[in-house]
């Protein structure tokens, strides 16, 4: 800045502050600045036109006129008010000390302001009294803003530089260590002091890759990534990689301009990955099961070996191949629709079971499971995983064979067998056992295919108690069980189950099978004979009884034991020849004419004597029995007293069936004629007793005996159901 | 059919002389075998029937102080006539041909003769009929 020189002095001469304020306007308006002079007391006493410019006013002059300065207000440059009494030029007045190269704000009346160099100094006289001081100032708020403009600048790229998320240095020509920024330092843990000064080569762990990196640097060359290990602190090892340049001054290289790049954690990502990429391939290849990658047409673009040993082709033998090269043609056809949906997206995945041909011409079986791989973008490639399953399938085709067998035979047999699984569900039966359970057995029929059952003595049996139930709860087969079936219709069947267990390899329950027996045959057959025998014993508990009976009133009546003998042996072979003729006809209905001539013969003798007629008729055993009777008492008394104890007499048997409106009637009349005047008996003999009461008693008929002049007659009437007796 | 025929036979005063009784049998001879006992017995045969129609018929009013039925008569069995003849205590004994296993439980606390039996089991089997 313009230094205020001292002027020289001369005795007697005036001094400077004289001089100065005796100089004309012209003289100071050439000082190439802005000066302004105050007086001893500060008063503004003279100023220079460029003052005035800068001030933006002429202040007035001498005693009374402007303090200090003639800006309107002063400022430090921190921006805090400067009060005039505190300027450098009221410190100058006071105390002669010199300002130089200070800076003040001035503002102007309008406000506007600038920043002023201001260099003051203190002008004294002969006696170096102070007579007053003398200020050079000038704008310098140009270079201000300049200077201040460089300083941001420098600052902006101080910060750049140290606080870059890249770790950046400079090296110099010789390899020294120049600068850090943190993120260098803190990359490798060094403090400053550790890093900064020292060669960089001491921080590289393979020196020929820094020796490689410094002589590139040297001619000239930019590196790129170039990728090197520095030794941390702490002694590990980083992965880097470094972009750098050199500068150049007159072809010879000050410094270099390094970038470093911490990739030692995207060294280990791709290490990781390269492993993880190797181990996939390892198992893909390793694995038994065929894996393809196929493309949108099914052509193989991957196999892994297991691939080729399955499909008996060499590696590049199938990659030239699609899919559907080496298929069954009709497998190939489904194959191929399958996999068109699967491209399109409208299926996830698919399984199939095909038939593919080895080169040989044999046929594998195969399950292929299908699969696509996709981005965003759709469908990638697909997958294919491949089993050979022939093996399997031979298996699988010889057991569904022996099942069948099976089934065949149950269905063939006549009982009606079921199976059920362990838990009861029903998971077969035959048509015999849809027959005889009246129903089709559904889908969650538990332990019998029966609609109802019942115990023999007619309670309910519910199914789940039933002896399937039992025998597959308590896994053992039960035996000698009887039950009744109940159809839907209301019919019922006796039978006997005979459910067995069934058990696996490891002898574990699989489920129980059932053969039940219709035994209404046997039920039928058993209640037959329990009511033959039944009846049996009724006829021959009567019979003795009826003998009984012959006996006690043949003894009441006979006249001697001798007489008593004849008349039961007569009455009892009697009874016996009915009995034959009731047997002949295995005790139903005996033809009447035949009984007569039984009854009669034996005991008429010869048969010119009887006369027997009427149309033929069938009798029950109730009415040939009590006929019997009725006709031998006829014929004995006859014999005895009538109509055969005389050569001429005779005896005629008629009979005939006269119908009413329901009912029929059998009549038979008895006439005996030709026989011995008749007397009718005083009292009622056994034998007219037995007649009325077999005729009237046992077969609601009309019994009448009439003791004739002509003859015993004997008319007799039965009702008979039309057609039959 | 009501039957009544003039006695014969010797009766004798025993503790049955006056009893009424109904008898059903169907077999005549066994009916007649079995009105001379209980007539010996001193009994009376109020009604001797061979159906159980006809039972059905009388049972409800005729004047018995016992019946005595078969068990079977002609086919059909007795048990409704005796149900209708318990309704009026009037005490049941049984004759049957079939043995003592064909009553129903309702008929367990009735006397049963089985055939042929003797004029002294009629006796035991009629007194304890009686005893209720």
């Amino acid at each position: 800045m313009s230094n205020v020189e001292e002027f020289p002095r001369r005795a007697g001469a005036p001094s400077e502050f004289e001089s100065l304020v005796a100089a004309s306007p012209t003289a100071l308006d050439a000082v190439p600045g802005a000066v302004y002079l105050c007086d001893r007391d500060g008063w503004l006493v003279r100023f220079n036109s460029e003052a005035a410019a800068l001030w933006g006013r002429s202040p007035p002059v001498g005693r009374n006129g402007t303090r200090l300065c003639g800006s309107h207000r002063l400022f430090l440059t921190d921006g805090t008010p400067l009060a005039f009494e505190d300027c450098p030029m009221a410190t100058a007045l006071k105390t002669g000390e010199a300002t130089r190269n200070a800076e003040v704000i001035m503002e102007r009346r309008d406000g506007s302001r600038f920043i002023a160099l201001v260099n003051i100094r203190a002008l004294r006289d002969g006696q170096g009294r102070i007579q007053g001081a003398i200020n050079c100032f000038q704008d310098i708020s140009e270079q201000h803003r300049t200077a201040e403009e460089l300083q941001r600048r420098g600052r902006d790229l101080e910060d750049f530089f140290n606080n870059s998320a890249v770790g950046l240095h400079i090296v110099s020509g010789e390899g020294i260590i120049l600068r850090a920024n943190d993120a260098e330092l803190s990359l490798l843990g060094y403090e400053p002091h550790e890093y900064v000064g020292r060669h960089i080569a001491e921080f590289h762990a393979d020196a020929p890759v820094i020796g490689d990196i410094l002589h590139r640097l040297s001619s000239g060359e930019k590196l790129e990534s170039y990728p090197a290990r520095l030794r941390a602190r702490d002694g590990s090892i980083k992965h880097v990689v470094i972009t750098s340049n050199g500068r150049f001054e007159d072809g010879k290289l000050v410094n270099t301009r390094c970038f470093t790049v911490d990739v030692t954690r995207l060294r280990e990502a791709e290490a990781a990955q390269r492993e993880s990429e190797d181990r996939l391939s390892a198992t893909y290849d390793a694995a038994t099961v065929g894996i393809a990658e196929v493309d949108v047409d099914g052509r193989l673009m991957r196999v892994n070996d297991a691939s080729c040993e399955i499909l008996g082709r060499s590696r590049e033998q199938l990659l030239g191949m699609a899919i559907f090269d080496y298929t069954y043609p009709e497998d190939a056809e489904q194959d191929a629709a399958l996999y068109a949906r699967q491209v399109s997206g409208e299926l996830d995945r698919y399984i199939l079971r095909k038939r593919a041909f080895r080169p040989d011409g044999s046929m594998i079986y195969l399950d292929v499971h299908s699969s696509s791989v996709s981005d965003e973008s759709g469908f990638k490639y697909g997958v294919r995983v491949i089993q050979d399953v022939t093996a399997s399938k031979h298996l699988e085709d010889r057991l569904r064979e022996g099942e069948r067998h099976l089934r065949n035979l149950l269905e063939a047999l006549p009982a009606a067998v079921y199976t059920t699984d362990a838990e009861g569900h029903i998971t077969f039966f035959n048509q015999a056992a849809v027959d005889m359970a009246g129903r089709t057995p559904q889908q969650g029929d538990l332990w019998c295919v029966t609609w109802r059952l019942f115990n023999t003595d007619g309670t309910p049996l519910p199914h789940d108690s039933c002896p399937m139930a039992i025998a597959l709860k308590e896994n053992r087969a039960v035996r000698g069980a009887e039950a009744i079936a109940e159809r839907p219709d209301g019919t019922r069947v006796p039978f006997v189950p005979y459910p067995t267990p069934l058990h696996d390899a490891d002898g574990n329950l699989i489920g129980a099978i059932n053969m039940l027996v219709d035994i209404t045959e046997r039920k039928l057959a058993e209640n037959r004979q329990k009511t033959l025998i039944d009846e049996l014993n009724h006829r021959v508990k009567n019979t003795l009884a009826t003998v009984q009976s012959l006996a006690a009133q043949t003894a009441r009546h006979a006249q001697s034991a001798d007489d008593l003998y004849k008349r039961l042996e007569a009455r009892l072979l009697a009874l016996s020849r009915a009995h034959d003729l009731l047997t002949e006809r295995h005790w139903t209905d005996a033809p009447l004419e035949s009984l007569i001539r039984q009854v009669l013969l034996p005991v008429c003798g010869s048969p010119e004597r009887v006369d027997i007629s009427g149309s033929p008729l069938d009798v029950d055993t109730r009415t040939a029995l009590n006929l019997t009777m009725v006709l031998n008492e006829l014929a004995t008394n006859a014999i005895k007293y009538g109509g055969l104890s005389t050569e001429e007499g005779r005896i005629s048997l008629s009979w005939s069936v006269q119908t009413r409106a329901d009912t029929a009637l059998l009549v038979l009349l008895w006439r005996e004629t030709g026989g011995p005047p008749v007397t009718p008996p005083t009292r009622r003999g056994l034998g007219s007793r037995l007649m009325e009461r077999c005729i009237e008693r046992d077969l609601g008929g009309e019994f009448n005996l009439i003791f004739g002049a002509e003859g015993v007659a004997c008319d007799i009437s039965i009702p008979i159901v039309a057609g039959h007796a | 059919m009501r039957y009544l025929h003039p006695h014969r036979g010797r009766a004798r005063v025993t503790a049955f002389s006056g009893l009424r009784v109904l008898v059903v049998e169907d077999e005549a001879t066994v009916a007649m075998l079995i009105e001379d006992m209980l007539e010996e017995l001193g009994c009376e045969i109020a009604a001797s029937v061979a159906s159980v129609s006809r039972a059905m018929d009388i049972a409800p009013v005729v004047d018995v102080d016992l019946a005595m039925l078969d068990v079977n008569v002609a086919g059909e069995m007795v048990f409704p006539v005796a149900l209708l003849l318990q309704e009026r205590q009037i005490p049941v004994l049984f004759s049957t041909g079939y043995g003592m296993a064909g009553l129903p439980s309702e008929f367990s606390a009735c006397q049963v003769l089985a055939k042929p039996f003797s004029q002294s089991d009629l006796v035991a089997k009629l007194a304890l009929s009686l005893e209720h």
